[in-house]
């Protein structure tokens, strides 16, 4: 029988592990608040060891569900996204275990469901604990455990649906879970996603790099999500991105996000968000400026944006009129743009078909057939 | 940017070594007083996704363990990353292997520290795949931390496994290196592995080629640690070297066996960095600590009329001038004639021997095949179109603190896996330059110009080969090209440091060997009969004319392109060096007149051109050899007058202003920040 007993009171105590952790959690501003975290850090730690097995033991799948089951009662999730640059240092990367494991977590018995019992159970009812924890990204301490889980959870569509889709109170916001959003209704600009943008260009470097990894998983993953999102949001979302990432003061933050720039044109899911964007004279002009920075790598990448508007078959007026003007300059810079890549082949094949499109370019813009 | 805020807090200092893909600084925290070590990170040069580097500063910055380097902080300068790392004044046990192996006491305490570490690491989830002598760093005290997390994984799953190929061939696990998905027990192989390379100096199969050791590694029972060492030691490598990884145990249990338990106190370490000491001072190594120094690439000059015509009103003014597309190139002249104007470049000053380092950066493919004179005699990786290769370790000078594994680690395959890291070092000598004539100097003792024609050599090649290498190599594109020319460069280093004297003579006899030749002597040693700017020339003996090595352009021209020439040919530069009135030319005169016994020539005679002749005829009776010796000398000092042109600090030639307002500009800014630099030394 002392092997019943043993059994029960592990049982109560991973029952109690989430009441306690809300407990200390909620008291981390008071007076005590140094004490608590200390606390805090023992219950999170022995959350962590349920949920992940030690070496020489393998988690109990019951115990896992009493504690996910907890969490979910206590509203956890939610406190410890808020929390969690509160806490301290070993215990953040507890915390962020402490999320994989739950949002991985499906119970052993029952209807099994597409997605993960706790996962499914924040896109539909609690859509603010991936809202908090993308705001992990306004405090250092937070945003490489809040970016990992992210990065994680938003492989799941309707996870990044619910961040793209945020817009506070908004009708068709995701506030009010996934099945209530609107995507035909244009964003304000004022939900969470819109803050990708500060976070990677106004961030410290780590920040910046972590969001922005994120971001970029945000923007290619979904197939089907993004590129409606896209379209209903074009401007906004081109504008914001030019302003404020590609022509970015971080070196980093440029060089990758005009990268990314011309990972999204050229994906096949993105194509009706390409035409639009390589119709636009302005979108040319940045690019064309690109070209002459003065780091070699920012204007690499920048080629490999413009390369779409040359190409682009039916190109629109205004970005004719601007190739033509510009002809004579471009085709002598382009027989001399980044000469030193000698063993880049594609390279300079793609950059000797720019040329050969831009000297056949007809003396005056033709209107686009298409 | 906040970054640029976070940068200010660092005084950084002399280069400590080149790791994996960066130069390490020593630093000093200004506002602790702290010494770091800081690693800068150049992006330009970096085609890799930048997102790896982030990798390895996120699985550093999630660590806090007594057992792993400590990661402090990293910002953004520019295009530049700083990773600011806590300080190991010991080195790495790679380094401290070249003053001879370890001893098992030693090996114990290494051991058990390692096991430590990686107990914290595995419990982490963390592997780091890359353990190696190399990557095992020691502190002043002793202490032992683990380096280097270029490689690591962070594993999100404690079960989950890896399959990716990467670390150094020779401490690969068979698991790795089948790619049958693996864990944490692949470090404690290369652990096993490490332990043996501690005790003889190099790892299994040393001598196999890595790539055939890949095959051998998997397919062959483990290798065994024979010789004299107690039983002890040999039952723990081979405990660590058990190739099926299930049977293989992990730290912990490893922390529990006999060998790790009798280990002794850290601090008998300290014995070890001793030696090693001991070992650099007896080595007499010349220890010409290197400096950081900003570049200045901010400032490059945009020019307007190469801006895009985005209005049709503006397209109609007529664009004078050529459409030149690569602007950095003219910055780059600019920058390296400012780099010879170190302080530590005072005329004749015995120099370090390595040319590459201030520019390596920016030449990317043939940098790496960049050798210095006292590098390890193992062939090092070559250049194999990786950028990161351009980095690699170049000189184990100083107590070399690289993160970096001065053998190559594999990151997935991109790099190419050559190192055998043979830490007994100095057995095959590199290729000796030796001119026939001299007797070969003894190997590392770098020779002092003491003749005048040492002098003479030196200064050649301070003030014309090497800037004329460097910018013949930034003016090559072709990758095979400028492979050839570093290692002329090279060379001719080599030649500097060891014998400049004979640097002299090579370049005396060339010269007069092409004035023997009519059709050499008319290309390369023109007459000045065309040219107004020169006065003499006229006397029958061709003068040669010392123009032929160096282009004498200013910086901002020196754009290469199809365009017009920017430069009026009829007022070369060089010829403001020959005015009576320059006041640094006099100073100029006057220094080098006092180094040189003869005063024959500049300081009395208008142009140097013209003394040659006069000489002569006052002396009919010297041999055609001193003749030569004494033309050639003329024509050293116009080559370096030639250069000196470019200085800063010159009148400009009429029609030049601008480019003398410039370079003027470059020169304060450049000062200024040496002055904030230094500011806090020269106080002390």
């Amino acid at each position: 029988m002392s092997f019943f007993f043993g059994r029960t009171r592990t049982r109560t105590n991973t029952i109690d592990l989430a009441k306690q952790a809300r407990d200390h959690v909620t008291k981390l501003e008071g007076p005590q608040g140094a004490a608590k975290a200390e606390e805090l850090a023992k219950v999170l730690s022995q959350m962590k060891q349920v949920l992940q097995g030690t070496h020489e033991a393998e988690p109990n799948p019951e115990q896992i569900a009493q504690l996910v089951t907890g969490m979910i009662e206590e509203d956890l999730l939610y406190l410890l996204a808020v929390n969690l640059y509160r806490l301290p240092f070993e215990s953040r990367k507890d915390t962020q275990v402490i999320f994989s494991y739950v949002f991985r977590f499906r119970p052993p018995t029952g209807p099994q469901r597409p997605e993960p019992f706790a996962l499914a159970y924040v896109v539909e009812r609690r859509p603010q604990v991936l809202v908090e924890l993308c705001r992990g990204y306004d405090h250092k301490e937070s945003a490489t455990p809040a970016g990992t889980v992210l990065r994680e959870v938003l492989k799941n569509e309707a996870a990044a649906a619910i961040i793209l889709y945020d817009d506070g109170e908004e009708p068709g916001s995701s506030a009010r879970g996934v099945g209530g959003i609107n995507p035909d209704r244009p964003q304000s600009g004022r939900g969470v996603f819109w803050n990708f943008f500060d976070w990677i260009d106004k961030s410290s470097f780590e920040v910046s790099a972590d969001a922005f990894t994120t971001f970029r998983e945000l923007i290619t993953k979904h197939k089907e999500l993004v590129p409606r999102y896209l379209a209903v949001n074009f401007d906004l979302f081109f504008e914001r991105y030019n302003t404020v990432l590609v022509q970015s003061n971080s070196y980093v933050t440029k060089r990758q996000s005009i990268k990314l720039l011309g990972e999204i044109l050229l994906d096949r899911a993105n194509y009706n968000i390409m035409t639009a964007y390589v119709d636009r004279g302005e979108h040319l002009k940045i690019c064309m400026n690109l070209l002459r920075d003065d780091r070699k790598m920012v204007q690499y990448e920048g080629f490999h944006v413009f390369k779409v508007f040359v190409a682009n078959p039916h190109k629109s007026v205004p970005v004719q009129k601007i190739l033509i003007m510009n002809r004579d300059k471009l085709l002598h810079f382009l027989s001399h743009f980044l000469e030193d890549r000698t063993e880049d082949e594609q390279f300079i094949d793609e950059r000797e078909f720019l040329i050969k499109q831009i000297r056949n370019m007809p003396p005056a813009p033709v209107p686009p057939q298409r | 940017m906040a970054d640029e805020g976070i940068a200010s807090r660092y005084q950084v200092l002399e280069e400590l070594g080149r790791g994996s893909f960066g130069v390490v600084y020593k630093g000093i925290d200004k506002a602790t007083g702290e010494v770091v070590a800081v690693k800068h990170i150049d992006l330009e040069s970096s085609e890799d996704d930048i997102q790896e580097i982030q990798q390895e500063i996120s699985v550093l910055s999630t660590c806090a363990s007594s057992y792993v380097t400590q990661y402090k902080a990293s910002f953004l300068r520019g295009h530049k990353l700083w990773i600011v790392m806590e300080y190991l004044g010991g080195g790495s046990c790679l380094d401290l292997l070249k003053s001879g192996v370890f001893n098992e006491v030693h090996i114990a305490i290494i051991c058990r520290e390692l096991l430590l570490g990686l107990e914290y690491l595995h419990s982490e989830g963390k592997i780091h795949r890359d353990i190696k002598a190399a990557n095992v760093l020691l502190s002043d005290t002793g202490k032992v931390k683990l380096a280097d997390f270029g490689v690591a994984a962070q594993l999100t799953y404690m079960k989950s496994q890896r399959n990716t190929f990467v670390g150094t061939p020779f401490w690969m696990a068979p698991e790795v290196i089948q790619q049958a998905g693996y864990d944490f027990k692949a470090d404690i192989w290369s652990l096993g592995i490490t332990a043996i390379e501690l005790a003889l100096g190099e790892p299994p199969h040393a001598s196999l080629h890595p790539m055939k050791v890949l095959f051998h590694i998997p397919k062959n029972p483990p290798p065994r640690l024979e010789g004299k060492f107690s039983k002890e030691f040999k039952d723990f490598v081979s405990q660590c070297l058990v190739k099926d990884a299930d049977f293989r145990p992990t730290a912990k249990e490893l922390l529990k066996h006999r060998f790790i338990r009798s280990a002794g106190k850290v601090e008998a370490l300290q014995e070890l960095i001793q030696r090693k000491r001991m070992a650099d001072a007896r080595a007499d190594h010349m220890k010409h600590p290197v400096y950081y120094q900003e570049t200045l690439h901010t400032i490059s000059p945009k020019d307007e009329a190469d801006e895009w015509v985005f209005e049709t009103v503006k397209s109609i003014v007529p664009r004078k001038g050529t459409v030149r597309s690569r602007k950095p190139s003219s910055v780059y002249a600019v920058e390296d004639a400012m780099h010879k104007l170190d302080l530590k470049d005072a005329p004749l000053q015995p120099s370090t021997p390595g040319t590459a380092r201030k520019t390596t950066v920016r030449r990317q493919p043939s940098s790496a095949s960049r050798r210095t004179s006292r590098q390890n005699s193992v062939p090092r990786r070559e250049s194999n179109g990786s950028p990161r290769q351009s980095l690699a370790p170049k000189r184990p000078l100083q107590p070399d603190m690289s993160f970096g594994n001065s053998g190559s680690t594999m990151r997935l395959f991109r790099r190419v896996p050559s190192d055998s890291s043979n830490p007994g070092g100095l057995g095959s000598s590199p290729p000796e330059f030796a001119n026939e004539n001299y007797p070969p100097p003894a190997y590392h003792a770098p020779a002092e110009p003491n003749s005048k024609e040492a002098m003479l050599g030196r200064r050649l090649y301070n003030k014309a080969l090497e800037p004329c290498l460097d910018e013949l190599h930034a003016q090559t594109a072709a990758s095979s090209k400028r492979e050839a020319l570093a290692k002329l460069s090279d060379a001719f280093a080599f030649l500097d440091a060891v014998d400049p004297e004979g640097a002299y003579h090579l370049l005396r006899n060339l010269v007069s060997t092409i004035s023997q030749d009519t059709k050499l002597s008319n290309t390369f040693l023109p007459q000045h009969s065309s040219n107004t700017s020169s006065k003499s020339a006229s006397d029958g003996a061709p003068p040669p004319q010392g123009t032929v090595l160096h282009k004498s352009r200013a910086p901002n021209y020196s754009t290469p392109g199809p365009g017009p020439a920017a430069v009026p040919p009829s007022t070369p530069p060089t010829k403001l060096v020959f005015s009576h009135d320059n006041p640094h030319l006099l100073s100029h005169r006057r220094r080098r007149g006092s180094m040189l016994p003869q005063p024959t020539s500049a300081d009395h005679h208008g142009s140097p051109r013209s003394s040659s002749p006069e000489k002569d005829r006052e002396q009919p009776f010297r041999d055609n050899r001193d003749r030569d010796r004494e033309r050639e000398k003329e024509r050293e000092k116009e080559k370096m007058a030639a250069l000196e042109a470019k200085f800063p600090g010159r009148p400009a030639v009429p029609g030049m202003e601008h480019c003398k307002a410039l370079s003027d500009l470059l020169y304060a800014r450049w000062t200024d920040g040496l002055r904030a630099r230094w500011g806090v030394l020269a106080g002390a």
